[in-house]
């Protein structure tokens, strides 16, 4: 059993969870992933690992109430425990010493993102933060990613209109501009309709672009292959091979949604975004 | 070793009372197939006490021990079955758990008419004793009456042993280790152990409870059983390898599912064979939504391949409640590696097989879903590396198949999380590790069976080579 150590609400719906896992914390990069499970009758569910300390044995991970599962875990309590907790799946991102990095972050990715622009900061890089929430009250985690950014754009929207329409202005902007302040690098945290858009904008400028995919998962280990992607024409993983992946070498975006809402009706798997006009909604 | 084996054996085994012979051998009941088609409960309720004792009196004690020299564990079978003609059920029950710690899964899915009842006597008759649904009987008639016979266990050595991975393999080299007074820990990546028992088998051929009661004696000879744990991430082989244990032992199984590589196939609704039963077993989906994990199905399914897993993905979509269940299968019948008696038992479920065709493409309804599938027939060609013939496609003769759902069902090979953390740990092009007939590997201190050696076969076959690596380890571990 693993012990929630501490539980707060961030904004409306968003949540922060602190569980006790040593072994976690001792292995975590960032980047990656947990999966789960509240008790013997819950599903496995994947949240990004939003921060950790090794020394106490304690790991973080922010996470959106979206459907079943998730609202059962903000009903949780400190001193409560969940079942089960394995990880760090996945492999961490890419961090080096790109230059000027622009980061992409909506949702749980505000927080999830964070332990990425740290070390992305202790190499070096100036880093840029395109921040999108749907409204001022949603508006959380600011601060966290103002201790690693340079530079904070934030994109709030009334009535989460156009979100895409305003971080790809955002993003234009930024690249107009790059031949007096060039863009080596882009990763991007936030929905997938959001990733999808930010790959295809920086593609004509060739400037290498990172997303960090969120496929429906269950076993988190390569065991099931519902993760799977297609990625230059092979099949990957994401729960192995990623969840970071260039965005430029995703083929297949539009099955890989459909794939990813295919229980959205019944139960979200993973803390999501309604995206306006998705086929599966 | 029994002593009966140094005897010499006579060459006409039992023949003086060939007269008496009874080559009635006793069926075992079955749930009716309508009743099954809508129900996860077990498809065979097993022999009650009396059929047990009659099918048991079938016996002639041969003293060539034919049955146990088939036995991948070496069971001494003629002795548990006296024991029973006796009626002392916990003597016979001993007897099995001095060679299998898993009675009550061998007995439910061991190929039996391969092994054992192949080499029994009475199958020169055509009807070999069902020593299977015996050992079943035991273990049931055990549990029923919750006494646990134990196996004694030696004096504590000291020493410190690593199992990774929890299948049927991992558990015997765990208990057999415990037994001889090592300190056993077993690390398991999922949330339950058992692995390809309680992810993969369907709860209607194998009930998890009798594997989770397996695993609870396992742990009671003093095996510390470690979930959530992931060998190659949370501690790598050579992690292991530097802290407290003197030997590793590697069961990880073969858990990646292949694919066909055909376009398509990452279209919503198109499963792996791994994905379908994992849902349906190991999170209970059939109870959705009592359990929280949902699985989702359309009315018609296509399941492709045929072998035991294709059998079991199409028996689980029947209960699940699909209206048409199809095997595809590129083969003929003749060539399926399934069980026949799953095969029947497929049929009889209303389940129907398309021969000597495969999918080329799968193809959505507009909205990313699966809807049909395109399939091109195949004929038999010349024998290929497996000595079956191998299927050539047919030009021209492409048609289109609708479907709803699509589970791929071709094989596993083992999952490259280990060895792509050691590099010192030699595998074969497919992937799995390399072992000398005594299970150990080029790595000093590692051992290795089960699926990720063979890279995918039985579940006594994964204990007789844990069986064996045990022995090894042991010797070792005593040196
Ligand atoms: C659907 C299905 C039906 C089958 N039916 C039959 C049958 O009727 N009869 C029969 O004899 N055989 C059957 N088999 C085959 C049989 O189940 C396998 O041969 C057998 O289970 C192999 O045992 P194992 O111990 O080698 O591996 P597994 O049972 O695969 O166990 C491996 C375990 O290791 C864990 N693991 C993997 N990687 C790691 C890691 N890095 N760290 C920690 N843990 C890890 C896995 O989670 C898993 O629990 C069937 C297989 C399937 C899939
Ligand atoms: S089970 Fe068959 S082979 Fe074994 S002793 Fe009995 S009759 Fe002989
Ligand atoms: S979640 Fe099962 S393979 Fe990735």
């Amino acid at each position: 059993m693993f012990s929630i150590i501490a539980h707060e609400e961030l904004a409306p719906r968003v949540h922060r969870m602190r569980v006790r896992a040593p072994v976690v914390a001792a292995k975590a990069k960032p980047g990656q992933f947990i999966i789960l499970i509240i008790d013997e009758k819950g599903e496995r569910v994947p949240f990004t690992l939003s921060g950790w300390d090794e020394d106490a044995g304690l790991v973080d991970f922010v996470y959106i109430e979206v459907g079943k599962t998730t609202r059962r875990l903000a009903a949780l309590k400190v001193g409560d425990e969940v079942a089960h907790f394995v990880g760090p799946l996945g492999r961490p991102a890419e961090i080096g010493r790109f230059g000027n990095v622009v980061a992409v972050v909506s949702g749980y990715g505000i927080a999830a993102m964070v332990p990425v622009l740290r070390s992305m900061k202790e190499q070096g890089n100036h880093v840029t933060t395109i921040l999108q929430t749907p409204d001022r009250e949603r508006l959380f985690g600011e601060a966290d990613l103002q201790l690693f950014s340079d530079r904070i754009i934030p994109v709030i929207e009334p009535n989460g209109e156009e979100v895409t329409g305003s971080v790809t202005r955002s993003l234009r902007r930024l690249l107009a501009n790059s031949a007096r302040e060039p863009i080596h690098r882009v990763v991007a945290m936030a929905s997938l309709c959001i990733m999808r858009v930010v790959s295809e904008i920086t593609r004509p400028f060739a400037v290498k672009t990172m997303v960090h995919l969120t496929p429906l998962m269950v076993d988190g280990t390569g065991m099931c292959g519902a993760c799977r992607l297609s990625v230059n024409g092979n099949n990957r993983f994401a729960c192995v091979h990623g969840p970071e992946f260039d965005a430029h070498a995703v083929d297949g975006w539009e099955v890989m949604m459909a794939r990813r809402c295919t229980y959205a009706d019944e139960s979200v798997l993973q803390q999501g975004f309604q995206c306006r006009g998705c086929s599966q909604w | 070793m029994s002593e009966r084996n140094g005897q010499k054996a006579s060459s006409e085994d039992g023949g003086s009372k060939k007269s008496k012979i009874d080559l009635n051998r006793l069926e075992m009941p079955k749930q009716a197939p309508e009743v099954r088609r809508r129900n996860f409960d077990e498809v065979a309720t097993g022999y009650t006490y009396e059929m047990a004792m009659e099918e048991a009196k079938r016996c002639i004690q041969c003293k060539k021990r034919n049955c146990q020299q088939g036995c991948p564990v070496n069971i001494d079978i003629p002795d548990f079955i006296r024991l029973l003609q006796k009626g002392d059920i916990e003597g016979a029950s001993r007897v099995l758990k001095a060679k299998t710690s898993l009675p009550g899964i061998c007995g439910r899915v061991c190929p039996q008419e391969q092994q054992c009842e192949h080499a029994c006597t009475l199958n020169k008759k055509g009807a070999p004793i069902a020593i299977g649904r015996l050992e079943r009987f035991i273990a049931d008639w055990e549990r029923g009456e919750g006494i646990i016979s134990m196996a004694q266990i030696a004096p504590t050595s000291l020493k410190q042993v690593a199992v990774v991975g929890s299948g049927p393999s991992g558990l015997t080299v765990a208990s057999d280790l415990a037994i001889r007074g090592h300190r056993v820990t077993m690390f398991e990546a999922l949330h339950v152990a058992g692995g390809v028992l309680m992810y993969g088998i369907p709860e209607f051929r194998l009930p998890k409870e009798i594997v989770q009661r397996e695993v609870d004696y396992v742990a009671s000879l003093g095996v510390e059983i470690r979930l959530d744990t992931v060998i190659g991430i949370n501690y790598s082989l050579d992690e292991l390898l530097r802290s407290r244990y003197q030997a590793v032992y590697l069961a990880t199984g073969a858990g990646l599912p292949m694919f066909l590589g055909v376009p398509g196939e990452n279209l919503n609704l198109v499963y792996s064979a791994n994905e379908f039963l994992t849902r349906t077993n190991l999170m209970k989906a059939y109870l959705y939504p009592e359990y929280a994990t949902p699985v989702k199905m359309g009315g018609r399914v296509a399941i492709i391949g045929g072998g035991n897993v294709a059998m079991d993905s199409a028996r689980c979509a029947v209960r699940l409640g699909a209206s048409e269940v199809s095997v595809i299968y590129r083969r003929t019948r003749d060539e399926m590696p399934a069980r026949l008696e799953e095969v029947e038992n497929a049929e009889e479920e209303g389940i129907r097989f398309y021969f000597l065709c495969a999918p080329t493409a799968f193809i959505g309804d507009g909205r990313n879903n699966v809807a049909a599938m395109e399939l091109i027939r195949m004929r038999l060609g010349e024998p290929d590396s497996s000595g079956r013939r191998r299927p050539v496609p047919i030009p021209g003769s492409d048609y289109v198949m609708e479907v709803d759902t699509v589970v791929v069902s071709l094989g596993t090979t083992p999952n490259p999380l280990i060895s792509s953390t050691t590099p010192d740990l030699k595998t074969s092009r497919r992937g799995t590790v390399l072992v000398d007939d005594r299970g150990r590997t080029s790595k000093a201190r590692v051992w290795a069976g089960g699926d990720i050696v063979s890279g995918g076969a039985t579940v006594i076959s994964a204990m007789g080579e844990g069986r064996r690596a045990a022995s090894a380890m042991h010797q070792f571990l005593s040196e």
